[in-house]
């Protein structure tokens, strides 16, 4: 058909059919202890003596000749040693392939491209007759077998393709000149002196009044979108929103699922999520608390915080204060909270001071108390911010 | 002509005649690629970024990313009846009640791992073969941005369901936000919209998602493919192959048929992933409530260097004045990626500036040859490796019963002292590697015969090693490499990447400065620190031949 | 070895040296063999003649009694020597008192009792004793101190949306989302709950064995501990629609898979691509 590798570049045309390369990669020890294809196109079969002689390789009387090495030595005298081109050496390589050859190529390649097609088949069946409803038995099938048609039916194509090339197409190795980088000298000159006429005939060198004004102007447009930005947030009283939760003077602890807590209710070693009895008190994400229940004398109070604790019962904020997530692993047995994010560890028996991990503050305590009723309820909000640092944060 | 041919001709001529492309298409068909299967990796990433857009765009179809609540009524039992965000519903709809849906969003999620992974691969690559160096750089720019780039995409593609494992990271970042000094409460409220969670998180995500970053991604990969294009591949040292060809395979059809099937292959691979592998089930997580929390809870693969480095830290915490500073969450998630992402764009002028080289290197270096580069990266990987350790370093004390604390405190140790040993060694057996290379060159291969002399010793015959292999390792054609100034790193005229010349075992190789990254010559036909003459370009001095000794 | 040391090369020469040591030694082994044998059998009378057999009691009409007696020898056997006769602890082992039948089922069903010794946390081991001794030993631990007892019918009739609920708010913290098990401090760990039956898992929310806190009736009501059982056997046995599970750890293993299995599958797919053929 068309001519190969004519093309405006200076491209040479690619070398006799028939010729390859090496490939550069891969053991070339490895490569090398495979018999070798073929010698300086003259046919393979020959013994590894003969090999060396014909190599140039010559008797050599002492070990010295030998270890030489690349100082004009006879292994590398090069009256004696034919050249072999790289082409050469692989010239041995049948190629393209013969006409047998070449039809059983074709069959394998056309019979990935049927795989292919069966694999559109099943899919499409997969798809609307297995059943995927919940309740049905072949659910469990349903997404595999799509993957299993899918992936062959991509896979034969891909396959076939990369086989086709492989085995049909021209083993080539085709040369192509690179272009220099960077233009020739006159080429530069004359795109500096048109920039520089352009930037002369604007008069900026000369006009300072328009430049700087020209900066003032057009550089404060940079700034226009930033008040844009700041409608995106609500920044009316961040740093007291981030300060305070829900919890206030007499709002009692609730459970997830609305119930107020009793005294009573939890055993020694026993945890409970508690809430705010607030409206969406559940929803509000700095407000989870742990309320924990252990023996009075293991609760080592924390000066201050005498009446913070009723009878050996404590409440943490239970948002961690180190990245925010929900701190809700007790050990009972060690008095542990341990956050499963980034491991802070805290001793709630005494204050959750950290005792492990990149926590840098313990968790807030809330101070509880019990009314007439029995219930829990929380004598005031957080004396801190819960949950992580932030630069405004003022302990 | 067959109809085939007729209908090519025909189309041409039709195209041709509007658009003047008959030139520019003859050019591209047979513009030559090198064909090293290394030169693949890169592929693997655009094949699974294709993938993503399109998986993706079918999911849009049916994702809401809509914080407002609703009671789930769908198909999984377990879930029925319960309030969840309607991004939630909308996830398990897509994987229970859309015929095909879950296959897709699997097929989606395996293929964002495979992107980062296969940029990462890549990198790593392009890296240890020095194919940053000049005229490059913006290429390995835009590269690592895409990397960066790629990260914060994932991010937002796993947060859109609002699943229990996800929303646990969306409040990570928004404390992360708040750790930054002076800005950070400002730049928290104005991304959520408010104190967490806000309102409007997972619609701007979504934003994010769909439209900005791939925007983003889509015309950085486009420059990035443009500049491959026209600045032509790399390519390793070899017979025929110089600083000024490139040798390989046309584009059509042999190139464009292994790369199109190619295509397919990783296809096939996330098809099979996609349904044989489950990914991210949410309807176990659960709908995301802010006082729960699964035990084991790990960002995706390519965020876990951050979440390592937030574990292994220390806690400091720097309060006065009125005002905190938490170091020990400001310094691994902020200052220490900027550190790192910034160092590795930079890294092709670290290098040039070390190693004093400002030529043009289209030749590929082989790792062993750069010892020094090649103990760096090597280095880095160690530290990113133990990084990625700490990230599940619960799951590993969890699944072989060890203590976490201990795991903890070995990774923090050993981020200081693995890497410089990790350095040591690569250095050590890159050279060792040089060496073995040096002997195959100047002393051939051992042929297994040997030969008793006459004074009763024993001697190794050697064989000359195959011109195809001395050519590769010197990159000069000649059976006399030494006499052309070339060892088995290369020719004289290429300038040398770090560390080349450490110890170097050739005799007759002129003098190398000794050193860590010191590779400059004093001496030489090619001193790259001579001044150029005017005009010319260095290319066309070194047209493949080897300038002669002086 | 008694033998006479000759030279070492008076071994190699013939082999007549030999027979008497041969014969000498069969003759040995012979009555070692008749010792053994007569030990054998005067240990097997022993044990089937003077084992600890069950006490014949006086007629006890209930069943719980004779139960309760079965328990009590039980407990003398395996359990005494760390928990004391009389239940109230030792050196080895707390005090039994006010456990109830709830902790001994879940322990002892769970293989965690008897304990082998110096373990940082009591692993889970196949069981020792059948199911007919874990009850009777709860009935006898029950008896003798008190506790919580577990009530009657299926323990895992439950409601599953609620047990889901209930399981994310309380257990998924520590056992993860799906019960694949977490860390705890210094090698300690929540346990996997694929293997626990479900008076196993919900007697643990009783008693709250070791680091694992305790849910009395007024914490989480009976309804709500069946619930979480039941979501619980309900993870146990659901499989995964979407494929192989990959152990339910969520991104680590995930991870893992797209580079052992993915990046591997398509460098060696490049290795064919680029290699000429």
């Amino acid at each position: 058909m068309t001519t190969p590798a004519s093309n405006t570049g200076g491209q040479q045309p690619s070398p006799p059919t028939g010729q390859t390369s090496a490939q550069a990669g891969g053991s070339i020890r490895d490569r090398l202890q495979s018999p070798r294809s073929s010698d300086q196109a003259s046919g393979s079969g020959n013994t590894r003596e003969s090999d060396l002689r014909e190599n140039g390789f010559q008797q050599s009387n002492s070990v010295a000749d030998l270890h030489a090495g690349g100082r004009g030595e006879s292994q590398y005298d090069s009256s004696k040693t034919p050249q072999v081109t790289a082409e050469q050496e692989l010239a041995g390589r049948k190629h393209p392939l013969g006409p047998e050859d070449a039809k059983s190529a074709e069959r394998k390649v056309s019979a990935l491209f049927l795989l292919s097609f069966l694999g559109v088949v099943g899919f499409v069946l997969t798809f609307f007759l297995v059943d995927n409803d919940y309740a049905s038995s072949t659910r469990y099938l349903y997404t595999p077998l799509l993957g299993t048609f899918l992936a062959l039916a991509l896979a034969g194509v891909g396959a076939g393709a990369v086989l086709w090339a492989k085995l049909l197409m021209v083993d080539e190795e085709a040369v192509q000149e690179r272009h220099p980088f960077g233009s020739p000298k006159d080429e530069r000159s004359s795109t500096a002196q048109a920039l520089k006429k352009g930037l002369e005939e604007t008069g900026l060198p000369r006009r300072s009044l328009l430049r700087n004004t020209l900066l003032l102007g057009a550089g404060s447009l940079a700034l226009l979108p930033v008040p844009f930005l700041f409608g995106l947030g609500r920044f009316q009283h961040k740093e007291r929103v981030l300060a305070t939760t829900a919890w206030r003077e007499g709002v009692r602890l609730i459970r997830q699922n609305g119930t107020p807590v009793r005294l009573g209710d939890l055993q020694v070693g026993a945890i409970e999520s508690v809430f705010p009895d607030v409206e969406h008190g559940t929803k509000i994400a700095d407000s989870p608390t742990l309320l924990i229940r252990m023996r009075p004398e293991e609760l080592q109070v924390v000066e201050g915080r005498e009446d913070w604790s009723v009878d050996g019962h404590i409440a943490y904020s239970s948002i961690c204060t180190h990245l925010g997530c929900p701190v809700k692993l007790y050990e009972q047995q060690t008095h542990h909270l341990f956050c499963p994010c980034h491991q802070s560890t805290f001793a709630a028996n005494e204050g959750c001071k950290v005792v492990f991990g990149p926590a840098a503050r313990p968790l807030p305590q809330l101070a509880i108390s019990v009314d007439e009723e029995g219930y829990f309820y929380a004598q005031g909000d957080f004396d801190e911010a819960v949950g992580p640092s932030y630069w405004e944060r003022d302990t | 002509m067959s109809l085939l041919e007729k209908g090519t001709d025909a189309g041409a001529v039709w195209v041709d005649d509007r658009l003047g492309s008959s030139n520019f298409v003859r050019r591209s068909l047979n513009k030559v690629f090198p064909d090293h299967w290394s030169f693949m990796l890169g592929e693997v990433a655009l094949y699974s970024f294709v993938i993503l857009l399109l998986s993706g765009t079918y999911l849009s179809f049916f994702y809401t990313p809509s914080l407002s609540e609703v009671v789930y009524d769908g198909s999984y039992v377990p879930l029925k009846g319960v309030t969840m965000t309607q991004a939630y519903a909308s996830t398990l709809d897509i994987s229970f009640d859309v015929r095909g849906g879950l296959i897709m969003r699997q097929i989606h999620h395996w293929s964002a791992l495979l992107f980062m992974a296969s940029i990462v691969v890549h990198l790593m690559r392009v890296f240890f073969t020095g194919a940053f160096r000049k005229p490059r750089e913006i290429n390995w720019i835009i590269g690592v941005t895409l990397l960066v780039l790629g990260i914060a995409e994932g991010f937002a593609g796993y947060s859109l369901p609002d699943d229990l494992l996800s929303g646990t990271g969306l409040r990570i970042a928004y404390s992360i936000a708040l750790s930054i000094p002076v800005i950070g409460t400002w730049a928290a409220f104005l991304v959520f919209g408010g104190e967490y969670p806000g309102v409007a998180i997972l619609d701007r995500l979504y934003s994010a998602h769909i439209l900005l970053l791939p925007g983003l991604i889509l015309g950085l990969i486009t420059f990035h493919m443009m500049m491959i294009w026209y600045q032509k591949h790399t390519q390793f040292a070899g017979p025929g192959r110089t600083e000024d060809n490139v040798v390989g395979s046309r584009f059509f059809p042999s190139y464009a048929a292994k790369a199109g099937g190619f295509f397919f292959l990783v296809f096939a691979v996330v098809a099979a992933l996609g349904g044989l592998a489950q990914i991210n089930p949410v309807w176990l997580y659960g709908p995301y409530d802010a006082s729960q929390v699964s035990a084991g809870s790990q960002p995706d693969w390519y965020v876990g260097f951050l979440d390592g480095s937030t574990r292994l830290m220390p806690n400091w915490e720097i309060a006065g004045f009125g005002y905190t500073v938490p170091l020990n969450v400001m310094v691994p998630t902020v200052v220490l990626p900027g550190i790192l992402f910034t160092l590795l764009a930079l890294y092709p002028f670290i290098e040039a500036r070390f190693t004093g080289d400002r030529d043009y290197h289209n030749l590929l270096d082989r790792p062993r040859d750069v010892p020094v580069r090649t103990a760096i990266g090597t280095m880095s990987i160690a530290f990113y490796v133990l990084l990625m350790i700490g990230g599940g370093n619960d799951v590993i004390a969890s699944v072989f019963h060890l203590s976490i604390n201990t795991i903890s405190r070995v990774l923090q140790v050993s981020l200081f002292v693995v890497p410089p040993i990790v350095y040591f060694a690569t250095k050590r057996v890159c050279l060792a590697l040089q060496r073995s290379d040096d002997e195959l060159v100047h002393h051939g291969i051992e042929s297994g015969t040997i030969r008793r002399l006459p004074s009763g010793e024993f001697v190794e015959e050697t064989v000359p090693l195959p011109a195809v292999y001395r050519i590769s390792l010197t990159g000069v054609e000649s059976d006399r490499p030494e006499l052309e100034g070339a060892t088995a790193h290369g020719a004289e005229g290429q300038s040398k990447g770090p560390g080349y010349g450490d110890e170097h075992v050739v005799e007759n190789a002129p003098e190398r400065v000794p050193g860590f990254f010191r590779g400059k010559r004093r001496s030489g036909p090619s001193d790259t620190s001579a001044p150029r003459p005017e005009g010319a370009m260095p290319e066309l001095e070194r047209s493949g031949k080897p300038a002669p000794p002086e | 070895m008694i033998r006479t040391a000759g030279p070492r090369n008076d071994r190699q020469a013939g082999s007549s040296v030999h027979k008497p040591d041969k014969t000498r030694r069969r003759k040995r082994a012979s009555s070692y063999g008749v010792v053994l044998l007569a030990l054998s059998v005067l240990g097997g009378i022993y044990a089937a003649l003077l084992a600890p057999q069950s006490v014949a009691q006086e007629d006890q009409p209930a069943n719980q009694s004779t139960q309760v007696q079965e328990g009590g020898d039980l407990y003398r056997t395996g359990c005494s020597t760390c928990h004391g006769l009389d239940l109230s602890g030792g050196a080895g082992g707390p005090s039994l008192i006010g456990s109830g039948a709830s902790a001994v089922v879940f322990q002892v069903e769970s293989g965690r009792m008897p304990l082998n010794a110096g373990v940082q946390q009591a692993p889970r081991k196949k069981a020792k004793y059948s199911l007919a001794e874990i009850d009777a030993l709860a009935a006898y631990i029950q008896a003798n101190g008190g506790g919580p007892e577990l009530p009657e019918g299926d323990l895992a009739d439950g409601d599953l949306q609620l047990g889901g609920a209930l399981f994310r708010t309380n257990c998924a913290s520590c056992h993860n989302f799906a019960g694949s098990g977490g860390a705890l401090t210094y090698g300690k760990y929540a346990p996997e709950l694929r293997p626990a039956s479900a008076r196993v898992i919900y007697t643990a929310m009783q008693h709250g064995p070791e680091s694992m806190p305790r849910y009395s009736d007024a914490q989480l009501t009976d309804d709500e501990k069946r619930a979480i059982t039941r979501y619980v056997t309900f993870l146990q046995d659901s499989g995964d629609v979407g494929g192989a599970s990959l152990g339910r750890y969520g991104p680590i293993s995930e991870g893992l898979v797209i580079w052992v299995v993915g990046i591997t599958v398509l460098v060696g797919m490049t290795l064919w691509i680029g290699a000429r053929a």
